[in-house]
């Protein structure tokens, strides 16, 4: 009876993936047949990728480790120009990925953006509503499968359980261009915002035993990127600040977490370096995580991370890439290898819970101007980057090595 | 051994036939309304990064380019512009899906997208020039639009061909755009 009805079970949700799939399409046609003038004040793109992932002896994707279809990630999104300095937009996504973030569909952006300015040396854009991150190398395009350089980014800056929180917030953002002649192009951008919790998010984040709820009372961000003029070359800093608090549930069964705030802080440094067959990626990242109260009413932490990974592509062909990245990653830099985190759990947390380390292999084939197929093997140390943070699962992430390949097609109009 | 002489002869024939193509010029191309006759290619990239979105006379400008992977927009984006397609691709890509802005209109053919430029006040495209004088022979539909004077387009080009440093401003289909180091 049971199986059965997991079979029913499954059968509609494998229904409800074809027809966001269905539907995708018919946009799609809807959107060719767009005329050429009223694509000047409208468009309409999209992207559907369907994928299998399996990572053993982690419960990063699953817990039974097997192969898993859960890779399914579909956008549609579109720009429609009011007047020729207002513009509105936004993006619906449907993601499924697992364990790795809540899965469904959601409002990915929604914004009204002003050209404030527009001159030959001067751009400033403000944007008002749900704004992406746009403040690390991959943050914007996190969810678009095309446009980040792997199927999994490296989780020590683009974590997974931290997607919802991380991925952009709802508020007012700015990007301001100003050109600095021979000197080349400055990107400055700063944002101001909240981000809706999820309850998967605040299991992802604590654990399923958190009932209560969390939210975010602010998230500020600001970078600022400098691109040569005719250089290969592109580097970037990034600052973030944010709280959130978690208020326990008045039910009696929670007696075990507690009213707490949390602080999060990061800062990256980044280069990036774009040649003919040749690139270069790097992201070196700092971030400083306090926490009052949770485990205890006077429980207090105040640690430091750090981080960094290097990647680079080769341009085997026109469309063929290779790519290689290595990343290191360590929740407290005065506990690299996690001595102190596990004798502070009396052993209950081992020490491989301190940190993260991934080095990937994979390849990208460009089978067609908008349809390509990825894929990627990682080898992986550590399960400093894997849900729940604040209370670790200790019984199916019981290996300190484990490993990981992906296999995605992806579509984009 | 006779087999592969006859192939080789055969793909040598073939490619031959395509060299002179793959070696002509790249021209930028605009419309006919479009009151800047030249740009220095500063000018151009910044306008195909989206980093420039209007005209000298302060009009909107609208960017029509071929598919990613079409020969003829990775030499452009590589000559014209000395950046590489891919870099195009993801300036693009992050634009258009994560709200930034908006992103060039992608046609799949050069007729297309000459039809495009002619249509759309403010648009810019590129063309290779043989395919252009190819296309001035264009679908009566597409004439019909906007009266043309092809004859008058041809002897321009013609002059370009001649004198480099010659302003060109076709009265017609479009302009052919003098781009400047």
């Amino acid at each position: 009876m049971l199986s059965r009805f997991t079979f029913k079970r499954r059968n509609l949700l494998l229904n409800n993936k074809l027809f966001i799939i269905a539907f995708f399409f018919s946009v799609n046609v809807v959107a060719s047949n767009t005329s050429v003038n009223d694509s000047k004040r409208f468009k309409l793109h999209g992207f559907v990728s369907q994928g299998i992932i399996d990572a053993d002896d982690s419960n990063f994707v699953n817990d039974n480790g097997k192969p898993s279809a859960e890779l399914t990630e579909v956008g549609l999104n579109a720009t429609y120009q009011l007047t020729e300095s207002l513009r509105v937009a936004g993006q619906i996504v449907y993601l499924d990925g697992g364990n790795r973030y809540a899965k469904g569909a959601r409002v990915d952006y929604a914004l009204l953006d002003w050209t404030a300015f527009n001159n030959e040396k001067w751009q400033a854009n403000i944007y008002v509503g749900r704004f992406k991150n746009n403040h690390w190398l991959y943050s914007s395009s996190r969810d678009v499968p095309f446009a980040r350089p792997s199927v999994i980014l490296p989780q020590s800056i683009y974590f997974d359980g931290l997607r919802d929180i991380s991925v952009g917030s709802d508020g007012v953002a700015s990007k301001v261009s100003y050109n600095l002649a021979k000197y080349g192009d400055l990107d400055w951008q700063i944002s101001y915002g909240v981000s809706p919790i999820s309850t998967k998010q605040v299991t992802n984040l604590l654990s399923e035993f958190a009932q209560g709820s969390a939210n975010q009372e602010y998230d500020a961000q600001t970078s600022l990127y400098w691109h040569p003029e005719l250089s290969a070359w592109r580097f970037g800093i990034s600052l973030l600040d944010s709280k959130f608090a978690y208020k326990q549930a008045n039910t009696s069964n929670e007696s075990l977490l507690f009213d707490s705030d949390f602080t999060f802080q990061f800062y990256t440094l980044n280069a990036l370096y774009e040649g003919e067959v040749w690139e270069f990626s790097a992201e070196f990242y700092q971030q400083r995580f306090m926490m009052d109260g949770f485990y205890s009413t006077t429980f207090k932490l105040d640690n430091i991370g750090q981080g960094f990974y290097l990647q680079t592509r080769y341009k085997l062909s026109q469309r063929l890439t290779l790519l290689a990245r290595y990343e290191d990653f360590y929740l407290d830099k005065e506990d690299k290898k996690g001595q102190q985190l596990a004798q502070n759990s009396n052993g209950s947390i081992p020490y491989y819970f301190g940190f993260h380390q991934d080095t990937t292999l994979g390849l990208h084939y460009d089978i067609t101007s908008n349809f390509a197929v990825r894929a990627e093997y990682h080898w992986v140390k550590g399960a400093g980057r894997l849900s729940p943070i604040a209370l670790p699962n200790t019984v199916l992430n019981n290996s300190e090595a484990w490993q990981m390949w992906a296999v995605q097609l992806m579509y984009w109009f | 051994m006779h087999v592969i002489k006859y192939y080789a002869f055969v793909f040598s024939i073939l490619f031959s036939g395509l060299l002179p193509l793959e070696s002509s010029a790249i021209d930028v191309i605009t419309h006919s309304e479009v009151k800047d006759t030249s740009l220095t290619s500063l000018q151009l990239r910044r306008i195909f990064t989206m980093r420039q979105s209007r005209w000298s006379d302060n009009t909107p400008i609208s960017i029509f380019v071929l598919p990613s992977q079409h020969d003829i927009h990775q030499r452009f984006s590589k000559e014209h512009l000395k950046i590489f397609s891919y870099q195009l691709n993801r300036i693009w890509h992050k634009l258009t899906y994560s709200g930034l802005g908006v992103a060039p209109t992608i046609v799949q053919s050069e007729q297309e997208l000459v039809q495009a430029v002619i249509n759309t006040p403010g648009a810019i495209g590129y063309l290779h020039d043989t395919e252009l004088i190819k296309n001035w022979q264009l679908p009566t539909n597409a004439i019909k639009e906007q009266p043309v004077n092809f004859e008058g387009a041809k002897v321009d080009q013609n002059t370009v061909a001649e004198d480099d440093n010659v302003d060109i401003h076709t009265k017609g289909v479009v302009n052919v755009i003098q781009v400047y180091l």
